[in-house]
């Protein structure tokens, strides 16, 4: 193995682990919160739509992503509006939500389906990234350090304030923060609009990193991906950050193991594709064992938060 | 009431959903008629519902009972394409054979393969305390590279050109057509009489209280002596037996044979079904013709007056929020508490 291609798989690694590190980010503050949003998906799709729709508009990368966030956070709303306020079922509303996403992309799209975006390139020197070696270090998009940014970012926030420890407490006994007077709902409001933020940033990176161009359901599942990622992460950002580039990383080998034989062939490529899957369940089973039957989930995971019940 | 809100949040979604395809552009009113009242005005298009509603039918009837329990499969999409996998593997074995026992087996072999593969959130769940929500996830995306591998390699037809696919089903493999002259195969009674089926023994057996009283109150079911652990398995392997079902009159009725485009949403859809149907068999079997008549509909729309397809999940999903939003007016009641002075909350 070469060292230009070794370069070659980190690069196309580190742009495919991008969004759903991004989107699992998001998705990790929610579930801390105790709520559980399977809309990641729908949510990148807006944000995607949005971002080629503005680009092409406008030209201006950064608004697009700003719009992307927007959009993506007003469609988590929605959501929230129903299950924090009406107390709706989580599992059936976040569904509906990734049903939305997909048909609302579908159709806001259509305008802009093939059209050339241009890409988010890097915001060091080109000088900087000449170098094969160098490029490793400088030649991302914005995107991807921004999303190392907030690895770090959301650890501190969930491990060192004070507002972490009340979204944390909200997450694993709603009752308890109820009654010392934190507010419950207020705080889940925050966290699935954050989520659906990332979301909508993680949508960006389709069209501005990964496929300069719309087209139907562009994201191709990694919303779901980025779900399995919050759990195979055990709710860590620093395990986040790990398992997004393993998967990132087991998502490349197998590009490269449809495309290249030999050595990749030992193994069929599907059964590639499904080893993040079967390492997030082992993962799960494996929290489990090690915690003597209790898991890692924020305990009101899921449930609806009702005080008078 | 309890009724009411389905019939409303359709009724409210066709109000929104003229308004909001109007105001977008398209022509809203055309597009709540096209979708929602020409495939039934149609007499054609009612072989076109009867094959979309069958699959929904029967993997929701399933769902329903799962979620009565609590417990929360939305992996039947996983389940629906292995039980068409089992299936397709005794119609491979038996290719060569001809007789009227073939179908039934394969049918079978269906119902055994969801249910299998239901199991294994089931088993980690009651074992290892696993979450079911992330469980039957993962597995659903484990079952389409599972499908993928079958169909481009050990099961790829010899006789179809590089073309991924299995061979063809033979007549003793295929579902008969029940009504002359139309596309309405054997899915189609089979959904109907599972829902009838599954209803009386959710609504009139010892088993069917189990289930409700275990999902409605775990305490409860704890004192009554109903062990929560059974309910689990039960719910999943009843639930994956059915998607198992859906999977294999699917692949040996309007399929006919294995490709890689058989997963079509059916297992996630009949999620919005079973709630639409109020999570009760024969709500299901109303709720599974209301989502065929939208996606029928959206068929005709498109090509009627050039709706997008997307519009169809537009159409879905307001009808779930509305659904769920409507939800709470049947569980509580609007008090005024104005000027009431604040209580301790018990």
């Amino acid at each position: 193995m070469t060292l230009d291609l070794v370069i070659a798989i980190i690069i196309t690694l580190v742009g495919a682990s991008t969004p759903i590190l991004l989107a699992a980010l998001g998705e990790l503050v929610v579930e801390k919160s105790g709520v559980l949003n399977l809309g990641v998906e729908g949510m990148m799709l807006i944000g995607a739509v949005i971002t080629v729709a503005v680009v092409l508009v406008t030209g201006n990368h950064w608004l697009a992503i700003a719009c992307a966030a927007l959009a993506a956070a007003a469609a988590a709303l929605i959501f929230g509006f129903l299950t924090l306020s009406l107390s709706a079922n989580q599992v059936a509303t976040g569904l509906a939500l990734t049903i939305l996403g997909t048909g609302f992309s579908a159709l806001f799209g259509q305008p802009y389906t093939g059209k050339a975006v241009p890409l988010l390139r890097s915001p060091f020197p080109p000088e900087l990234a000449a170098d094969p070696v160098w490029r490793v270090i400088f030649g991302y998009s914005p995107l991807v350090y921004f999303s190392l940014i907030m690895v770090f970012v959301i650890w501190w926030f969930l491990k060192k304030t004070r507002a972490g420890l009340i979204l944390r407490a909200v997450g694993e006994n709603d009752l308890s923060a109820h009654s010392i007077g934190y507010p419950v709902i207020g705080v889940r409001y925050l966290a699935v609009a954050f989520g659906g933020a990332m979301a909508g940033i993680a949508g960006s990176c389709f069209p501005l990193i990964l496929t300069p161009q719309w087209v139907e359901r562009l994201t191709t599942g990694r919303g779901w991906i980025a779900l399995a990622l919050v759990v195979f992460a055990a709710w860590r950002p620093f395990r986040l950050l790990g398992g997004a580039y393993l998967f990132g990383l087991v998502m490349t080998l197998e590009v490269y193991a449809k495309a290249a034989g030999g050595g990749f062939r030992v193994l069929p490529s599907e059964l590639w594709a499904a080893l993040p899957y079967l390492a997030t369940i082992l993962v799960l089973v494996l929290i489990s064992m090690r915690r003597g039957g209790s898991s890692s989930a924020p305990a009101c995971l899921g449930k609806p938060f009702l005080p008078t019940s | 009431m309890l009724y009411a809100t389905p019939v409303a949040a359709v009724l409210i979604t066709m109000v929104l959903g003229a308004l909001i395809f109007t105001l977008l552009g398209y022509d809203g009113l055309g597009a709540v008629r096209e979708i929602f009242f020409t495939p039934l005005t149609n007499p054609y298009k009612w072989q076109d519902l009867a094959v979309k509603a069958s699959p929904l039918v029967i993997i929701a009837v399933g769902l329903a009972v799962s979620y009565r329990a609590n417990v929360w499969n939305i992996g039947a999409e996983g389940q629906y394409i292995v039980g068409a996998v089992a299936g397709t593997g005794v119609a491979l074995l038996t290719y060569d054979m001809t007789g009227p026992w073939i179908l039934p087996l394969m049918l079978l072999a269906g119902i055994a393969g969801g249910a299998a593969y239901a199991a294994i959130p089931a088993f980690l769940r009651t074992q290892f305390k696993v979450n079911e929500i992330l469980t039957t996830l993962m597995l659903t995306y484990v079952s389409v590279q599972l499908l993928n591998y079958l169909v481009f390699g050990p099961w790829k037809s010899p006789t179809s050109m590089g073309q991924p696919q299995t061979v063809l089903f033979s007549a003793d493999q295929s579902l008969p057509y029940v009504i002359p002259g139309t596309i309405v195969q054997l899915g189609t009674p089979i959904a109907i009489l599972v829902a009838i089926l599954v209803w009386f023994v959710m609504s009139r057996s010892v088993f069917g209280f189990q289930v409700r009283v275990v999902g409605a109150s775990p305490a409860a079911a704890r004192y009554g002596g109903f062990s929560a652990n059974r309910t689990v398995w039960l719910a999943l392997l009843v639930s994956g037996g059915l998607a198992g079902l859906a999977g294999i009159l699917e692949a040996a009725g309007p399929f006919g044979r294995l490709v890689p485009q058989f997963p079509t949403n059916y297992g996630f859809t009949a999620i919005i079904v079973a709630f639409l149907g109020r999570l009760n068999p024969l709500g299901a079997l109303l709720a599974g013709i209301i989502l065929a008549i939208t996606f029928v509909g959206g068929e005709v729309a498109q090509t009627t007056i050039a709706l997008p397809f997307a519009a169809v999940g537009i159409f879905q999903a307001m009808m779930l929020f509305l659904l769920l939003a409507g939800d709470v007016l049947v569980r509580y009641r609007i008090r005024r508490v104005a000027n009431e002075p604040a209580r301790a909350s018990a």
